[in-house]
């Protein structure tokens, strides 16, 4: 019982992040690209970028990778303007 | 066995965790001065996009060189790095070029500038003619070369005419250069008769080749 509440907890914790951003990443990717439709800011263009790598690692299965330059991307779109 | 739980869990959480990129690697030094180099040529306002994907660049290379694998993409990342921070140099030379600021031809007539019979006097009339030349000139934002040139009728000779209109535009540029006109940018010359812009065998027509005339060289 023990065991098996332990193996839960684990789980729990291993998706728990994923859970808490349950959208794709290219999923926010195009989120990013709507949301800064025709701004040619700087951090606009910098966001659309990151993106882009972030999709591409993802392709690349390395989501860690994936996960971190989304958050770029999503920190240069906030800087920019955007609201995500 | 707990504690082996306890183990695999946290080993999992770990490999979660995303440690934050940086970009202190000693391969990304060129990358990082190029970059440097298009900023302090204003391209995060003139070259925006250019200077995004030297950036994005270098952080995907750095994530490269983190996980240590890939060596050729590394070498790439960086080539790609540091030619998007040299296009944002360029382009925002040219997207952000001062434009010449544009400034209306000056337009200076003498009409009515004349001189007593015969000689180079200037007459009073003249003079106030030639002080609202100064003023314009002096109003004027950017620096003219201007030619005074005289020119007669054909009444007397050819010689003294020419003698007479070279007298009346050293007069007329003489007067310029005592109310603060730069002599540098002023040249006299008479043309005499030979430059008619009306009849010569009229009293009208040779009241009109008689003039002095202001030309921006």
């Amino acid at each position: 019982m023990v065991r098996i509440l332990f193996l839960l907890i684990a789980s729990f914790i291993f998706f728990a992040p994923f859970a808490a951003s349950a959208a794709s990443v290219e999923e926010r990717s195009k989120a990013i690209y709507t949301q800064l439709k025709g701004n040619n800011n700087y951090y606009a263009h910098l966001a659309k970028k990151f993106a882009n790598v972030a999709v591409n690692e993802k392709g690349q299965h390395d989501v860690t990778a994936a996960r971190q330059f989304m958050d770029l991307a999503e920190d240069s779109a906030a800087k920019a303007g955007g609201q995500l | 066995m707990k504690l082996s739980i306890v183990c695999i869990a946290l080993l999992l959480l770990a490999g979660c965790s995303s440690v934050p990129l940086h970009t202190n690697h000693g391969e990304l030094k060129n990358v990082k001065a190029a970059i440097a180099d298009a900023r302090s040529a204003n391209a995060e306002a003139c070259a925006p996009a250019e200077l995004a994907a030297a950036v994005a660049k270098m952080y995907w290379a750095a994530h490269e060189i983190e996980e240590g694998m890939h060596m050729t993409e590394i070498d790439e990342l960086i080539a790609g790095a540091i030619k998007s921070a040299k296009k944002a140099k360029t382009q925002s030379a040219i997207n952000c070029k001062p434009k010449a600021k544009k400034v209306a031809p000056i337009k200076i007539s003498l009409k009515g500038v004349n001189f007593h019979s015969g000689n180079a006097d200037l007459t009073m009339n003249s003079k106030t003619i030639l002080n609202s030349v100064v003023k314009k000139l002096k109003a004027y934002p950017m620096s003219v070369n201007l030619e005074v040139s005289a020119h007669t009728d054909s009444d007397g000779s050819a010689t003294s005419n020419l003698r007479l209109s070279n007298l009346r535009a050293k007069s007329v540029m003489n007067y310029l250069v005592a109310h603060g006109i730069d002599p540098s940018t002023l040249v006299a010359k008479g043309y005499g008769e030979d430059k008619p812009i009306a009849d010569n065998k009229t009293a009208a027509g040779k009241a009109q080749n008689r003039r002095v005339e202001l030309n921006i060289l």
